[in-house]
């Protein structure tokens, strides 16, 4: 029975050397490892052939068997080391191509970062904490031609459901600008596209709202920066 | 579907009580015991040997040194253990790494022991025991489904005894990622066992 970790660690054990491909080991090592402890005049090898004919016939056969083993046994060496090469070039492979997936989105964000950071047109924003989370805060670099990017901290979590929605607020009407799900420590960062031709805006919000967002806040406001 | 394949998995796992008698007998000095022994858990005992060491002549020599210990360590054995076939198994891979890490280059050799595989080694279980052929096959189902990156980490702990700093060497792999990944490996695994009792 397996009732707990340290047995299920144990059978795990077992699990693995019972699972390896089962070979036949050679047909003399029985007499050589009886022989060995002096057992082996005790105990014939199990055979079901008798006669001088079986003996022949045993003798030839195993002569043919003892060099086809010996190629075989080459080959199959030959064969594994190759196996084992191409599966660590394979895990290396694989590992190599989630870093360079991480490194590109990486950099791609990097560089939206930066050309938000850059514009001619770039302003900051601080965004203060209100009555729902008074220890938040938050900074935001807004270009109307490039977007926006935006740094959050001590949000608090999130319940279920629910997510934060950032907003630029205008003289018409807030428009969204993307959703934020803060980490374990209430921190949040990220860039976003706001559309070039939105109209003059007045201040940043963040709200939360129904998971996926809306379309213009329902929630209590989080944060809060006037431009 | 677990009964059919239990058809085709070697059924080695019967007979444990046979091999604990058998082990009594060897204890008294029944050199024929060994021989009973031998015919059920060789190949086995070949098979593991060999997955550790690839090398088939290497491998027949630690069938021997297996047999040879059990035979004079038979005296010893508490049959309440468990099953002797693990125990001969536990034994098979222990001395097939120590091969292993003789003819291993290990500059870093000096390493403490709690630096090394938290894959259990099997040498201080306490309850040896033999999985069923379905168990087995949920095994052998369960590392087919395993990534490489796990399934290799895992392979090179508990076959090549390579300790994580190692394995992170060999896999070119930071060590953190490696000892996640191995402890990702035997959760699945431990999940796949788990799954056939539930």
């Amino acid at each position: 029975m397996i009732d707990d970790r340290n047995d299920l660690d144990a059978a795990i054990v077992q699990g693995l050397a019972q699972a390896v491909p089962q070979v036949d080991p050679p047909a003399d090592l029985r007499a050589r490892v009886l022989g060995s402890i002096g057992a082996a005049a005790v105990s014939p090898p199990k055979s079901g052939f008798s006669g001088s004919l079986m003996w022949l016939a045993t003798a030839a056969t195993l002569a043919l068997v003892l060099g086809l083993s010996l190629y075989t046994g080459q080959l199959r060496r030959r064969v594994r080391a190759v196996e084992a090469d191409l599966r660590l070039a394979d895990a290396r492979a694989a590992a190599g191509e989630q870093q360079a997936a991480e490194a590109q989105r990486d950099a791609a964000a990097a560089q939206s970062s930066l050309l938000v950071l850059t514009a001619p047109d770039m302003t900051l924003v601080n965004l203060a904490g209100q009555r729902a989370a008074p220890n938040a805060s938050a900074r935001a670099a807004w270009s109307r031609s490039r977007g926006m990017v935006f740094t959050g901290r001590n949000l608090p979590p999130l319940p279920a459901g629910r997510v934060y929605q950032l907003w630029v607020v205008t003289a018409q009407a807030p428009v969204s600008a993307g959703l934020l799900r803060p980490d374990a420590q209430g921190g949040v960062s990220g860039t976003f596209v706001t559309p070039p031709d939105i109209s003059a805006p007045v201040a940043l919000a963040v709200t939360i709202e129904p998971e996926g967002g809306v379309p213009a806040p329902t929630g209590d406001k989080y944060l809060v920066g006037l431009l | 579907m677990w009964s059919l394949l239990a058809l085709v998995v070697p059924s080695w796992t019967e007979d444990r009580a046979a091999d604990r008698a058998a082990l009594i007998r060897m204890a008294r000095g029944d050199q024929q015991a060994v021989s009973e022994l031998y015919d059920r858990h060789a190949r086995p005992v070949f098979s593991l040997a060999l997955r550790v060491l690839q090398d088939r002549s290497a491998a027949e020599d630690v069938v021997q040194e297996v047999f040879t210990q059990a035979w004079t360590q038979a005296s010893r054995y508490d049959t309440g253990r468990g099953a002797v076939g693990a125990w001969l198994m536990n034994m098979a891979r222990s001395r097939a790494i120590d091969r292993l890490r003789a003819t291993r280059i290990r500059p870093d050799s000096n390493l403490a022991r709690d630096e090394m595989l938290d894959v259990p080694d099997g040498s201080a279980l306490q309850d040896l025991q033999l999985l069923s052929a379905e168990q087995v096959s949920a095994m052998k189902l369960a590392l087919d489904a395993l990534p490489a990156l796990q399934r290799i980490a895992l392979e090179l702990a508990y076959f090549e005894g390579l300790t994580h700093m190692e394995i992170a060497d060999r896999l070119e792999q930071p060590l953190g990622t490696v000892k996640t990944r191995i402890r990702q490996a035997l959760i699945k695994l431990r999940d796949s066992l788990q799954a056939l009792q539930a």
